[in-house]
């Protein structure tokens, strides 16, 4: 198994100096789901925002330790976070199409990489919506405003969008909070096919998505990372009592 | 190559931005430096204490602006606030749950933007022609129209900001809606009422085009709302555009003086809301 | 007893509030009917074609026509509006975007004070300051620069005196910038964060995150900002009164002395010694209620729309 990400010695901390994030090191493997799991509250997202460099967005936040990707810290000063970011893409808890067409949508970022050629769009933006299994639906209404679909397209349509340019890695967080059980289960299969494409990180707060999606299980409370290991060892096993009280529904 | 140039576009365009913001803060600055550069040549007792002399001649001042201007300034308060403030009472009380209300707010927004003039034109209709002649009365009048609306949405915002749950705990206590009204939700809210007040005076304040054919002018000190009276606004028009000097110094002391009271009241009003509203 | 003491006394309170609040209904109509009934001799007389496009406004001989003064307020208004929007656009995202916190109070209450400066000043500014810099170092070099262009080039002829047309629509939009500075601001912030950074995480600059999510989210409470200023700088009667020149002649060049329906109101309403004269101007006054209160209505629609949406 090839490592993508490293994190050593990572702690955050928010305006004011309160910490967010006490000392995780973790690996994230290559082609691998990755779950994050915990009670709400313990830094689960926060560590996810951490790979993407998010917080920089806001004043006050500061990092401290290093989470090596591609054989550099990410968290230096001199990264660059817009190749950063093109290289590692996010889900939100909410969709969160631009207030555009489909396909504007999908050919956002690949327009941003300076791709002007009109059918070589059109291919990947097709490709695209259908890694994303959206392709069937919206086959007919490409130039239609996004925010006629529903929840689960909108949220496939913004998986889509991130896969579209092609990045090594997509962190979701909590991609199925905000809907229905079969756009779930649809979401959920989703995931399991770009397995071993991309590397994929994801937090959630349903423990069964987690058994049932990932391959690697980080169990987090209160801002430590107290136990990361393979999902069903995690699951049948566990080797902290914490996590066993989490996952055995004891707490949380 | 690409994401170099388009992070140039972004540094260039964003600084832009912060261009316009200069460009912004420029005038700003440029209009007070002068104002206070002009203004303060000819801030003297005189100007205070003192009527204006016959066009032309030294000396002189505007006692007679400076009091015309306040009289009808605290008319138009007293005609504008308790019309402003209950207005907007109904509309987050009593009428909350009726879609008038929502249409009063919507038409009060339109009016506090429709042009002053047209007020004043209003005012001449209904006022001046059936009296006769110009009066202090008419002024206050129109100026009190202008404020209504502005005191009126201030007052439904600042009463709506009022948790439902206070109103609940007074109702639950026995006591009579306008009790409530009165001893828990104006306290709660005075402090937003109060600078929706202090900001709907400093704007009528500056206010000229509805005072030009109201009020009109008067040269002579008088304390009689019922003739013409004069007010710093329109004597600032009528002396900037005259030909004397004397004149135009007389118009920047006045200007001068509305500009600081304004520019106070302005900061007191963020002031006490920043300080009440600070979470 | 006492209860129903209290019944009464909230009845009386009632009624009171309600009447104040439907006084705003009143006075809008009102002045509708006012300003109609005032101008009636004067549509009569002259109808609605003939009066705004008749370029007469001669009391001697009782003929009177709006064009020139409506030609003005709209010419004032829009070139104004085309400078300030662009400028105050650029702050708003100045301080919604870029501006570290500190800045952020100190420009924001820049702005606010600009707004709160009386029109009177900025039009008495107008004659004293700006006009002279405007004749005798601006509006030459504009001459001497654009000026010489084929077709727009007619539009800055003539004498730069600096009682003219640029110089009104430049005042008018230092007035109007922090207005729609201001809308365009809170609609900036309607943006939800979480889409301003769906846009950073597939890796846009924070120009790109401005133009292609935060404007077009945007857009409507933009445009009713817009909208708002339009309204607003019809109406402005003082800032423009100093310097126009109240010229009634139908402009051919910016740097042409003109009128404005306000300016006009503003300086003959008082000498008005006729009644059809009165009329007459009652009438501009009812078309500029009309204009104002219409392009307001639709800029309030626009505002309510975006923030529901």
């Amino acid at each position: 198994m090839i490592s993508e990400i490293e994190v050593k010695n990572l702690n955050f901390y928010y305006t004011g100096g309160v910490q967010i994030l006490k000392n995780i090191n973790m690996t994230v493997y290559k082609s691998q789901v990755t779950a994050l799991i915990g009670p709400s509250g313990c830094g689960k997202t926060t560590l996810l925002r951490c790979f993407n460099r998010m917080h920089d967005l806001y004043a006050g936040n500061r990092y401290d330790g290093e989470i090596i990707f591609q054989g550099t810290n990410i968290l230096s000063k001199d990264t660059d976070l817009i190749e950063l970011r093109s290289k590692i893409g996010m889900v939100f808890q909410k969709p969160t199409p631009f207030p555009m067409s489909i396909f504007e949508n999908i050919a956002y970022g690949l327009k941003l990489r300076g791709i002007k050629n009109r059918g070589e769009l059109k291919s990947r933006v097709e490709k695209a919506l259908q890694d994303a299994a959206l392709w069937e639906e919206v086959k007919d209404k490409l130039n239609t405003n996004a925010f006629g679909l529903s929840g689960g397209q909108q949220q496939r349509l913004c998986i889509a969008r991130a896969l579209a340019v092609e990045p090594e890695i997509i962190l979701f967080d909590e991609p199925t909070s905000a809907l229905d059980p079969i756009s779930t289960g649809k979401i959920e299969e989703l995931i399991i096919s770009l397995k071993g494409r991309l590397t994929i990180i994801i937090v959630t707060h349903n423990m069964q998505q987690a058994a049932r999606i990932s391959d690697w299980t980080g169990f987090m409370m209160l801002g430590e990372l107290i136990e990361y290991d393979k999902t069903d060892k995690i699951f049948t096993v566990p080797s902290n009592k914490l996590t066993e009280d989490y996952i055995t529904g004891r707490f949380g | 190559m690409i994401l170099k140039k388009r992070k140039i576009v972004s540094s260039i365009a964003l600084f832009i931005c912060f261009l316009t913001a200069c460009w912004g803060i420029f005038w700003l600055t440029f209009i007070i430096i002068d104002v206070l550069r002009h203004g303060i040549t000819a801030i003297n007792p005189e100007l205070f204490l003192k009527d204006p002399a016959p066009p032309g001649e030294a000396g002189g001042g505007l006692r007679n602006a400076f009091i015309g201007h306040l009289l009808i300034t605290v008319f138009a308060t007293l005609i504008g606030v308790p019309v402003g403030v209950l207005g907007g009472t109904f509309l987050a009380e009593y009428g909350r749950k009726y879609n008038i209300s929502k249409v009063i707010s919507t038409l009060a927004d339109i009016m506090v933007s429709v042009p002053a003039i047209i007020i004043g034109a209003f005012i001449y209709a209904i006022i001046v022609k059936p009296l006769g002649h110009f009066s202090g009365w008419a002024g206050a009048v129109a100026l009190g129209i202008i404020m209504i609306p502005t005191v009126l949405r201030t007052t439904e915002n600042m009463l709506s900001l009022i948790p439902w749950t206070l109103r609940e705990a007074a109702f639950a206590l026995g006591a009579p809606y306008y009790k409530v009204i009165i001893q828990v939700v104006y306290r709660g809210a005075a402090t937003g009422i109060l600078t929706g007040i202090i900001l709907a005076i400093a704007r009528v304040t500056g206010e000229a085009a509805p005072l030009l054919f109201t009020a009109f002018n008067n040269n002579y000190f008088s304390l009689d709302m019922s003739q013409p009276i004069a007010s710093l606004t329109v004597t600032i028009f009528q002396y900037a555009m005259g030909p004397y000097e004397e004149w135009h110094a007389q118009a920047w002391g006045a200007a001068l003086m509305i500009t600081v009271f304004i520019l106070l009241a302005t900061i007191t009003g963020r002031l006490l809301i920043k300080r009440r509203y600070k979470d | 007893m006492r209860k129903q003491r209290g019944k009464i006394t909230d009845l009386v309170f009632l009624a009171i509030t309600a009447i104040t609040a439907f006084s705003v209904i009143a006075i809008s109509i009102g002045i509708f009917i006012v300003l109609f009934k005032e101008s009636l001799p004067a549509i009569n007389k002259f109808g609605f074609a003939g009066f705004i496009f008749s370029n007469e406004w001669d009391p001697v001989k009782e003929l009177f026509g709006a064009a020139p003064a409506l030609i003005g307020t709209l010419i004032t208004s829009f070139f104004s509006l085309l400078l300030a929007v662009p400028i105050a656009l650029g702050i708003a995202i100045f301080i919604t975007e870029i501006a570290p916190s500190f800045l952020k109070g100190i420009i924001g209450t820049a702005i606010e004070l600009l707004a709160a400066i009386p029109s009177i000043i900025y039009g008495m500014w107008g004659l004293f300051t700006l006009a002279p810099i405007m004749s005798q170092d601006i509006e030459p070099f504009l001459q001497s620069t654009i000026g010489k262009l084929p077709l727009i080039g007619k539009l800055f002829e003539g004498t730069p005196l600096g009682v003219d047309l640029f110089t009104a629509s430049i005042i008018l939009s230092i007035m109007i910038i922090p207005f729609t500075a201001s809308i365009a601001r809170d609609s900036f912030n309607l943006t939800p964060s979480v889409l301003k950074e769906s846009a950073y995480a597939i890796g846009a600059t924070k120009w790109e995150v401005v133009k292609d999510v935060v404007l077009p989210y945007s857009k409507l409470g933009v445009l009713g900002g817009v909208g708002l200023s339009l309204g607003r700088a019809l109406g402005e009667t003082m800032a423009v009164a100093f310097v126009l020149g109240n010229l009634n002649q139908i402009p051919t060049s910016l740097f042409d002395a003109a009128a404005t329906v306000t300016v006009k109101l503003a300086n003959e309403f008082t000498e008005a010694d006729k009644d059809i004269y009165l009329s007459s101007l009652y009438y501009l006054a009812l078309l500029l209620f009309i204009m104002s209160f219409t392009i307001l209505a639709i800029a309030k629609l626009f505002l309510l729309k975006a923030k529901r949406q």
